[in-house]
């Protein structure tokens, strides 16, 4: 029936249309008391491809719409029984939407016409009439329910997209507040419940939710900025003791604590001011580690400040001519600055090499390496400093190889310093001794000198970056503080671990585990 | 002769505020940690005080100097902190302000690195004050 429907049928979901409702074949019911009338209307559809029923009264017609719903139902007004006008009103009452009316009359009069759509029907039909006009009639009531059903599919669409939207919402790892024209809170997220440690309820106030007068403030701002004016601001609040350096995540109370970032932005309703949307984002993280990169600045401003104001100091002395005439004593000083200037290049260094790791710039290439020749190398040359102080060092590896596997830089520089702190912290005619053993699946190497040892607190921050062991012992060794720290992290890499025991004057053992190659 | 002590954990600081500070005609006695300082203060009765911030701990200069005031006859004694931390110190107070050089108990707080010049004059200025107000 190519005159009847779309030359491509509509592409129905499942979803839609449960039933099966929108195929092809549009089903109509005819309702007349005269049997020639039925069957002629019936052949006359049926040659046109719609699927017909028919009945007698409109008892029946009732109860066979109950067995299955027809689209459009062709009704005679007069017919013994329920007449038309009571099957059409029965009809639209308990299908609307579902079965499009058409009257079937013989009464050709404009009120007629006007009764019969007030009682729910859509058009009709005045008979005598030719199958064309049978045929034309009912395609308009096809087209009608054609119409209801697109409505209907579009209201529902609408109703599952406003569905998602509101799951969205509440499934968002941000939370949402929304405010309308009146700064009253009407949508709060699960999320934002969560955060601010209230619950949504009718009648709840910004105050409730937001007792943060600065907030408050920009909320206030943001609703009341001009239209157009689509001005977002960004604040950052600290919620619980975050601030006070306590954990992240939840507190005792099961409260929510941490950084927040409330980003408040206009709520525009079709160009006009509708309100206040809040977005609540968890940047404790970030907040965290830009807390700790400003402290370790400040931490390494200090670092560099102290070394060159000893140098300057030296320098301004000199400067001064007071020692113009003692030679040795400007030559003291000269070289002095020489070694602090030199501790100020390994501490940049050491930065650098710290920073590289942390934003992985440095490639490490791997290869199979061999422990005692790394620390063999590395205490070749320290041979020199070593010598000047006459500590013995000793490498004591019985195996031929010690195989690993690990980058060579990295290796050198833990090794390194862990042979420097064993000259820079030994007495002079002691002993440095690194000892290479099997602890199972990985070997065990101990550096051990015989210098001044760690009290207990000390060696509890011994890896910590920065620290440095101070006092009358150790004055003048320089260091940057930062070679345990580093040597910790670059073993921890490797699942590596290092520990330490050590007596005030009795030395110090340094003790690595690195995995096997 | 007046009398300085300088507490300072960095040797070559010292050495080189004592160098200067020893031609311009001053007694000066060092020390490279806070009880040896106070020691030093007990034993020598300086007439000022020089002192670092950081030493063994971050703080270490305010115990030194709170140990320093309750030592009898240096109740008064000026006391200048040299630092190279930040005038303003993340944690909890700030030693640019009044409050709080009163709460740390000194009188003066310089940034290092402190031009020589700069320290002598400020040595002078306190040290003629005393003098005044004794």
């Amino acid at each position: 029936m190519p005159e009847t429907r779309p030359a491509a049928p509509p592409q129905v979901s499942p979803i839609d249309d449960p039933a099966g409702r929108d195929r092809e074949v549009l089903r109509i019911l005819v309702i007349d008391d005269e049997e020639g009338m039925r069957e002629g209307m019936r052949r006359v559809l049926e040659r046109r491809g719609f699927s017909v029923r028919t009945a007698r009264d409109g008892e029946t017609a009732l109860r066979l719409l109950e067995d299955a719903p027809a689209d459009v139902a062709l009704v005679d007004l007069k017919m013994p029984g329920i007449d038309g006008f009571k099957v059409t009103e029965s009809i639209t009452r308990r299908f609307a939407g579902r079965t499009v009316v058409v009257i079937v009359s013989a009464l050709a009069t404009v009120e007629a016409a006007v009764e019969v759509t007030q009682h729910g029907a859509f058009d009709f039909l005045v008979k005598p009439f030719t199958p064309e006009d049978l045929v034309q009639v009912v395609n308009r009531a096809a087209q009608q329910w054609r119409l209801i059903r697109e409505r209907e599919r579009y209201l529902s669409e609408l109703a599952s997209e406003r569905n998602l939207s509101h799951q969205m919402i509440a499934s968002m790892h941000e939370g949402v507040v929304v405010l309308n024209i009146r700064r009253e809170p009407v949508l709060m997220n699960p999320r934002a419940e969560h955060f601010l440690g209230t619950h949504f309820r009718d009648g709840v106030t910004l105050a409730d939710i937001f007792p943060d007068l600065e907030i408050q403030t920009a909320i206030e701002a943001v609703v009341e900025a001009a239209a157009g004016k689509s001005e977002t601001r960004v604040l950052q609040r600290s919620i619980g003791d975050a601030e006070a350096g306590g954990s992240h995540g939840s507190s005792s109370t099961g409260a929510w604590e941490g950084m927040l970032s409330v980003s408040i932005s206009p709520l525009m309703l079709d160009g006009e001011r509708g309100g206040a949307i809040v977005i609540l984002t968890d940047v404790t993280e970030s907040w965290k580690a830009e807390q700790d990169k400003n402290r370790f600045v400040s931490m390494v401003a200090h670092e560099l400040k102290s070394p060159l104001s000893a140098i300057l100091n030296y320098i301004n002395v000199i400067l001064t001519g007071m020692f113009d005439d003692n030679p040795a004593k400007i030559k003291e000083m000269l070289e002095r600055c020489k070694v602090r200037g030199e501790a100020l290049l390994d501490l940049v260094r050491d930065l650098l090499y710290i920073n590289s790791r942390d934003v992985g710039k440095v490639e490490r290439s791997i290869e199979e390496l061999d422990l005692k020749a790394v620390i063999a190398s590395q205490l070749e040359f320290f041979k020199v400093q070593t010598e000047k102080r006459r500590i013995v060092a000793v490498l004591d590896a019985p195996l031929p190889r010690y195989p690993v596997r690990a980058d060579r830089g990295d290796m050198d520089r833990v090794f390194m310093n862990l042979i420097s702190n064993g000259i820079k912290y030994n007495r002079e005619r002691g002993s440095l001794t690194v000892r290479i053993t099997d602890a199972g699946d990985a070997w065990e190497i101990a550096v051990s000198d015989t210098g001044i040892g760690m009290s207990e607190a000390e060696l509890s921050c011994i890896f910590h970056e920065f620290y440095r062991v101070k006092g009358p012992k150790t004055s003048g060794i320089a260091g940057t503080g930062l070679g345990l720290a580093t040597v910790k992290r670059v073993l921890g890499e490797y699942n590596g671990r290092i520990t330490v025991h050590s007596k005030p004057d009795a030395g110090s053992t340094f003790t690595v585990l690195f995995p096997k190659g | 002769m007046a009398r300085i002590l300088i507490v300072d954990d960095d040797t070559d600081l010292i050495e080189g505020q004592k160098a200067f500070l020893e031609k311009r005609g001053y007694h000066v006695e060092t020390a490279l940690a806070i009880e040896e300082g106070l020691e030093k203060a007990r034993t020598t009765a300086p007439d000022i005080i020089i002192a670092d911030l950081m030493m063994e701990h971050y703080d270490s200069g305010f115990v030194f100097c709170k140990k320093v005031r309750e030592l009898p006859g240096l109740g008064t004694v000026p006391i200048i902190m040299q630092t190279a931390a930040p005038r303003k110190v993340g944690f909890t107070f700030e030693t640019g302000a009044a409050p709080g050089r009163e709460w740390m108990k000194v009188d003066e707080v310089l940034t290092k690195p402190v031009p020589l010049e700069h320290l002598l004059g400020k040595i002078e200025q306190y040290l003629s004050s005393r003098k005044t107000n004794a």
